[in-house]
């Protein structure tokens, strides 16, 4: 019987090797389901494109796109790390489809995840890029490489762009202005996910903390950013601060 | 039976192992590439570029070819990147300080000289690109140079028969991607290596430098050399050379890409491999000739902050000192470089 068994395992290994796709998650073959989901807001209310706006500074605008990278997710059960598929995901308000991820994980139990709010360093100079990855999504800086992680833009009567335009891209993957931010998150208590289950991860993300959910950024001072450094990087401050954990259910 | 055991695993496993293997591989048959390998000129250290993730083969080196001098990559049909990179230029563009784009569009910069590829680190006079790979979409997308959109070329590409069956011969079945095109443009540039200069030659001992180039060898390697390391002639790092902004670009340089004042001014240490072929020079292309970049080394050097501490007083050479100088950054010249017909339009 054990004779058997072992070299199963180990083609099941090899066969994980192959595909790369669950090589990381060691011999714990994936069974289940994690599932995150996305929701937008402004001021708690679900976010609408072009619409009339106003934020904590009672500045007029309204958003009109609003992109981002999510990678790097690894499930924590204690101090137990389950790096999940290397995996990138452009998240676009525009796309609803793209506001849910799903990813294959292991059953077990689970108390804490991590997301990257955006594109690792190392993938920012690997080469050229293809699926979410790809620069013909508009998200990549050709002149100073690399992946722009966020990008909000739209328009407010207090700027002075051409059609009115505010641009926020958030980017920058070294040094003292990295805009690459870690989202830690501990669920309520230690969730048991099964064989053929499905844990789902709910976020609110509230753009109101755009403009101030840690720095006082309002529109009067930037109308656009464009380039990593320190305005960018305290945007990103700003923006990981907008996300918060609503749920993580089992089903 | 333990040992029994343990062996029956083992022949299991290899069995196992040896079929997935040629599942992985199985592709490369069909797609019938033929690969080619990247030889390492004598004397030349290791490359940088990461060929694992993108195996060089004839087909892919073929399609990059045809990519780098079709103007399908650019918004008007007529501005490929062959147009101010010029194979008798080493690869830059011929006499032009700043080179043209689509709708009149002059470019900010000089166009580098492009060989060796492989070896370097960043790309761009300020470094910053960080990839090989990734740098064709600066040239793609800038409105002043091709004027496309990542989206648009894939599209034209795709809408191409001659294109559909070319990536096909390079990369097998499945769409044309920008990934696809970006690492058949770097397949091709990489390829693009001088190391058979006069100076090769007489390092390899199959030939010898007059007395002028001799000389001038021996004080370029005590005067120049600390920035234009041998064999790449650059140390690959950024500088301030003392030539000054330029009050038209304002260009600072490394300043673009660190935001960090000590930058201000800098860049990147060119290659000076085909040198005499690829005028005008520096960042902004001001000096036409070797010898007006001697005399600013000479008796030009401003004093701009973040000059390089090794030129704070100029570099003393006497007249003959500099001629010979020059003699020998003529032996840097790669005649079959420039000529040879793999690097040519096909
Ligand atoms: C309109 C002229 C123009 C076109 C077209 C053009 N280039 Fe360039 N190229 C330049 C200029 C100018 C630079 C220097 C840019 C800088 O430093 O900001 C450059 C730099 C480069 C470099 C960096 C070299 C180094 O030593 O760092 C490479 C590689 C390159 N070009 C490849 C290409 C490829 C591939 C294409 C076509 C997809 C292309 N170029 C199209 C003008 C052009
Ligand atoms: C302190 C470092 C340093 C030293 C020493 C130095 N250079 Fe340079 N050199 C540079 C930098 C940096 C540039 C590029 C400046 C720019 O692009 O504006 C450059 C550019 C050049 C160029 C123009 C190449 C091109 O393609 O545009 C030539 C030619 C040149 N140097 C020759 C020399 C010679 C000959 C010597 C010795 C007499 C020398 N350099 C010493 C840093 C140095």
């Amino acid at each position: 019987m054990k004779s058997f068994l072992l070299p199963l395992l180990f083609f099941i290994l090899l066969l994980s090797g192959c595909s790369k796709e669950v090589s990381q998650q060691g011999s714990m073959a994936p069974t289940a389901t994690l599932k995150i989901k996305f929701e937008h807001q402004f001021k708690g209310q679900p976010l609408e494109l072009n619409t009339n706006y106003q934020n904590d500074f009672g500045e007029a605008f309204s958003i009109g796109r609003f992109k981002y990278y999510i990678s790097n997710i690894v499930l924590y059960r204690g101090s137990n790390a389950s790096v999940l598929p290397e995996t990138y995901f452009l998240i676009d308000e525009n796309d609803t489809a793209s506001k849910t991820l799903r990813i294959p994980i292991a059953a077990g139990n689970y108390d804490q995840m991590h997301l990257l709010l955006g594109v690792d360093s190392a993938r920012n100079v690997s080469g050229a890029q293809t699926g979410a990855l790809d620069p013909l999504n508009d998200m990549f800086w050709t002149w100073n490489t690399g992946y722009i992680m966020v990008k909000l833009e739209g328009s407010s009567p207090l700027s002075t762009q051409p059609n009115n335009r505010i641009q926020y891209h958030i980017g920058g993957f070294s040094g003292a202005y990295s805009a690459l931010r870690q989202m830690e998150t501990g669920f309520p208590s230690s969730v048991e996910v099964k064989s053929g289950q499905t844990l789902t991860v709910t976020f609110n993300a509230d753009l109101q903390r755009w403009f101030n959910g840690v720095h006082d950024l309002p529109i009067a001072g930037q109308t656009v950013a464009m380039t990593p450094g320190p305005l960018s990087a305290r945007y990103a401050d700003n923006a990981v601060s907008m996300f918060s954990v609503k749920d993580a259910r089992v089903q | 039976m333990r040992w029994r055991c343990t062996i029956s695993t083992l022949v299991f496993c290899v069995a196992a192992a040896s079929m997935l293997i040629n599942a992985c591989n199985k592709k490369d048959v069909e797609k019938g590439t033929t690969s080619v390998s990247f030889e390492v000129p004598a004397g030349f250290p290791q490359p940088v570029y990461d060929f694992s993730k993108n195996p060089l083969t004839r087909e892919g080196i073929a399609l990059g070819r045809q990519l780098f001098y079709d103007g399908i990559l650019s918004k008007d049909g007529q501005t490929p990147c062959a147009s101010c990179h010029q194979q008798f230029a080493a690869f830059a563009t011929f006499d032009h300080d700043l080179s043209h784009g689509v709708d009149n569009g002059f470019t900010t910069r000089n166009a580098q000289a492009l060989s060796n590829l492989a070896w370097q680190q960043s790309f761009h006079h300020d470094g910053g690109i960080l990839n090989l790979e990734t740098q064709p979409l600066a040239p793609l997308t800038a409105a002043n140079e091709m004027g496309e959109t990542v989206a648009g070329v894939v599209a034209k590409l795709k809408g191409s028969g001659k294109y559909q069956q070319a990536f096909r011969d390079a990369f097998g079945e499945g769409e044309i991607t920008s990934q696809k095109m970006l690492k058949a443009l770097t397949q091709f540039m990489v390829t693009l290596v001088s190391a058979n200069s006069k100076y090769d030659q007489v390092k390899r001992g199959t030939t010898s430098f007059t007395i002028a180039e001799q000389a001038g060898y021996a004080t370029f390697k005590a005067k120049c050399a600390s920035c234009h390391q041998e064999p790449l002639f650059t140390d690959g790092s950024f500088r301030n050379n003392g030539i000054g902004i330029n009050p038209f670009l304002n260009d600072g340089g490394r300043i673009r890409i660190t935001r960090n004042a000590a930058d201000s001014l800098k860049f990147q240490v060119p290659s000076l491999r085909n040198v005499d072929l690829s005028f005008p020079y520096m960042h902004d292309g001001r000096f036409y000739t070797l010898q007006q970049v001697l005399t600013h080394y000479r008796t030009g050097i401003q004093q701009t902050p973040n000059l390089d501490p090794a030129l704070q007083f100029g570099i003393s050479l006497s007249n003959t000192e500099a001629s010979n100088v020059l003699a020998f950054l003529k032996t840097l010249t790669d005649s079959a470089f420039v000529k040879d017909p793999r690097f040519a339009a096909p």
